[in-house]
């Protein structure tokens, strides 16, 4: 009876073990590579949805990195060449590349293209089809320290637009006091030292022809966009920025502001929240700042007051050489809901291309999106992209180089800088 | 020594210097397979990680290489790398550094060798000390400097203020003027712990009679130093000279780590912008990459055999 008691035993284990071992060997491994290693909530975000996906597919595993944006991009561009490439991977708009050399695979029939955004797959659509998953998308903002900006002295206008003369004010004033006027630091990234002057240009120019400038069709040297950065040229030798600004960092250029020293505003996008909103023991904002958010100073004799830049930034692609098409389509199609995107709202207080019910919003920071949502509605004509979603090549590396660096740190002239963009972007 | 074994070496061979019984016959010589085992690995690694490489390096300079097309464009790299402003912006700033900064790199580490030799005190503390940057990894230096060199709390800058000097106070990294400057000292620091080593090994070696005679005959420091110290060491800083400039030569690490070749282009090297036109320029051809790193190859190899026609001496020292 022993006996066989025990190979009954042995019998339903080795049964187990050969079914475990069929489940295994029927699963089916993706790889996947994220930005956002630093940013806690959009990485919770992402971990929940493979989470989810995983627990209701168990054929499918997804082996999931968060990778710095720029290292990401430097491994994809060598795993594409050879095929090994990741199924799923992080992208931006800004890398038409790897849709030029073939290595996405289009999303149409693979995720529900009616829970996105029309702007944000207009940003992904190439010969008619939809190659990325916009995630993340933002508008251009400038925040505010509203208790340093009344310290000043200065009254922020009802319209939360002030003019040209009055941000030069505010500037001087912060001067005065001993305040950085605008946090920004340029020693990472290859755009924020740009954000003051382009956005400005936009609302000169309005969206027509700032489209223009930035396809190259109009010069620097055109007298509107002299006229603009002579003023930022003027902010920039008032001492606006921080005398640390070529060599601050992305992440410190936040501290900056919210912390120590502390600045009166921080033009930045409004995926601003993905650090600030990290607990204040790992460089996020203090609850109790007081954050505020105003439009971009409107121009002189401006076309567009109300412009606004929108973009596309983190989005997820399917690598064309993938060989996990279903487990890797799958995985994209369960996080493109209007849930997901809800909750991506609510928990990462940023703008999604994916759809979302503004209804269901319950957001910690319900303020913030209030009044980041009110300000959206406040701008009447939206453009979309940054400057570097459209320059290329020559003309971007001009850019970071002139209008990201060498301007905002007054290195170079109004003219030099015009000059510089125009041998390397303007085409006449 | 070396005199006393030439005999042995000549017994095996004929009257005419040639071996009669010929070369598969020695019995020092390896077989076929033995040689072949022993070589191919080693011949299979190189010409796989190093060869090959370099040629299709090569190869892919006459080649747009766009996603997965490929087509044949011939010297087009070429002609529009002459008119490549930023190339000859890294091409001059890397002729700057290649040349100047290891005159500092070998200055330095033979400075910190003579301290070493004259015996200062704490002499085994400073040895390791100064050698430790050296160790370190091109992130780490890179990271520590860039704190050194920070504006608003870097020590170099705080000890300018504290000494009442606020008007030298600058962005070290971030002025144009300053940028490259900086930079190079940084890898000074690095390195000049290997020169000081090498230079300290090449001092205790200098023969003790000549230095004793010097000695003799009153010679001071300074002419010691001048006159047989330096002279004796050429060779040896020579050598280290044409190794820096060779390191110099392909530098990258630290410029992107600490400027990515700003600002204003003021740091582009020649790797960096072949770096930057690869894998940051919104584009998958590696052609136009491959003619730059061609042409520098050539460069650097040229600059190598001139250096050492030039400094080539065919004056032997005795002693």
């Amino acid at each position: 009876m022993k006996k066989a008691r025990l190979g009954f035993a042995c019998a339903a284990l080795a049964f187990a073990l050969a079914l475990s071992g069929q489940a295994a060997a029927q699963s089916t491994q993706i790889t996947m590579w994220s930005n956002w290693p630093d940013e806690p909530a959009k990485r919770d975000w992402v971990s929940a949805r493979v989470s989810e996906f995983e627990a209701a597919n168990k054929q499918c595993t997804v082996k999931l990195n968060f990778i710095p944006k720029a290292d990401l991009y430097t491994q994809a561009k060598s795993a594409v060449r050879t095929g090994q490439a990741p199924d799923i991977f992080y992208m931006e708009p800004d890398q038409p590349e790897f849709l030029a050399g073939g290595y996405l695979d289009p999303l149409d029939g693979i995720v529900d293209l009616a829970n996105l955004e029309p702007w944000a797959k207009a940003a992904w659509t190439s010969r008619g089809k939809v190659f990325g998953l916009p995630v993340e998308a933002y508008t251009v903002e400038m925040y505010y320290n509203k208790d340093l900006v009344k310290q000043v002295g200065v009254t922020v206008p009802a319209s939360n637009q002030m003019s040209q003369a009055e941000f030069t004010e505010l500037v001087k004033k912060g001067v005065a006091s001993g305040i950085t006027p605008v946090a920004q630091g340029v020693g990472d990234r290859p755009f924020p030292g740009a954000f003051l002057l382009y956005e400005s240009l936009l609302r000169k120019l309005g969206p027509e022809d700032y489209g223009k400038l930035l396809e190259g069709k109009i010069s620097y040297s055109d007298k509107r966009i002299v006229d603009v950065m002579t003023w930022v040229k003027s902010l920039v030798d008032i001492g606006a920025y921080p005398k640390s600004i070529s060599t601050l960092k992305l992440g410190e250029s936040h501290f900056y502001f919210y912390q120590k020293p502390g600045a009166l505003v921080f033009p930045i996008p409004s995926w601003f929240s993905g650090r600030a909103f990290a607990p204040p023991a790992n460089g996020g904002m203090p609850a109790d700042f007081p954050l505020g958010i105003m439009h971009f100073p409107k121009m002189d004799e401006g076309k567009c007051p109300d412009c606004k830049t929108l973009a596309v930034a983190g989005s997820y692609v399917l690598f064309s050489g993938s060989k996990n098409k279903p487990c890797a389509g799958a995985l994209l199609k369960s996080m493109a809901t209007v849930e997901n995107g809800t909750k991506w709202m609510e928990q990462v207080s940023l703008q999604t291309g994916i759809r979302s019910d503004p209804a269901k919003i319950k957001s910690q920071r319900a303020d913030y999106f209030a009044e980041l949502t009110k300000r959206n509605q406040e701008a009447k004509t939206v453009f979309f992209g940054t400057p570097l979603f459209h320059y290329r090549g020559k003309c971007a590396d001009a850019f970071s180089q002139v209008m990201n660096s060498a301007f905002p740190t007054g290195l170079v002239s109004v003219k030099e800088a015009a000059d510089k963009m125009d041998a390397a972007c303007f085409k006449g | 020594m070396k005199e006393a074994s030439l005999p042995i070496v000549q017994e095996s061979s004929g009257p005419a210097g040639k071996n009669p019984v010929g070369p598969e016959m020695d019995p020092r010589r390896a077989s076929w397979p033995v040689l072949a085992f022993f070589l191919v690995p080693a011949l299979a690694i190189y010409f796989g990680l190093t060869a090959y490489p370099a040629f299709k390096t090569f190869i892919d300079s006459f080649f747009l290489i766009e996603g997965r097309e490929t087509s044949f464009v011939g010297f087009a790299h070429y002609r529009e790398l002459m008119h490549d402003g930023t190339f000859w912006v890294a091409v001059r700033n890397t002729m700057i550094w290649s040349f100047i900064a290891p005159i500092l790199d070998v200055a330095t580490g033979l400075l910190l060798a003579l301290a070493l030799y004259a015996g200062v005190p704490f002499a085994r503390f400073f040895r390791v000390a100064w050698f430790t940057p050296v160790l370190l990894s091109y992130v780490v230096v890179g990271i520590l400097w860039m704190w050194i060199y920070n504006y608003d709390w870097g020590v170099l800058n705080v000890a300018l203020r504290a000494v009442g000097l606020e008007h030298l106070a600058s962005s070290w990294l971030g002025d144009p003027n300053l940028a490259l400057g900086s930079v190079m000292i940084t890898h000074a620091w690095k390195w000049a712990g290997f020169n000081m080593v090498v230079c300290l090994a090449a001092i205790h070696s200098l023969p003790s009679e000549v230095l004793e005679a010097s000695e003799l005959d009153n010679c001071g420091w300074g002419a010691k130093l001048f006159h047989i110290i330096i002279p004796m060491l050429r060779p040896t800083l020579l050598n280290l000279y044409i190794l820096a400039f060779i390191g110099k030569m392909k530098v990258f690490d630290l410029v992107w780590i600490m400027t990515a070749g700003g600002p204003l282009w003021a740091t582009e090297t020649v790797s960096t912008y072949v770096y930057k036109r690869a894998f940051n320029w919104n584009t998958f051809d590696l052609g136009y990459p491959s003619a730059i790193a061609a042409v520098w190859f050539g460069v650097v190899c040229a600059a190598v055999l001139i250096l050492n026609r030039a400094f080539g001496t065919k004056e032997r020292l005795e002693y």
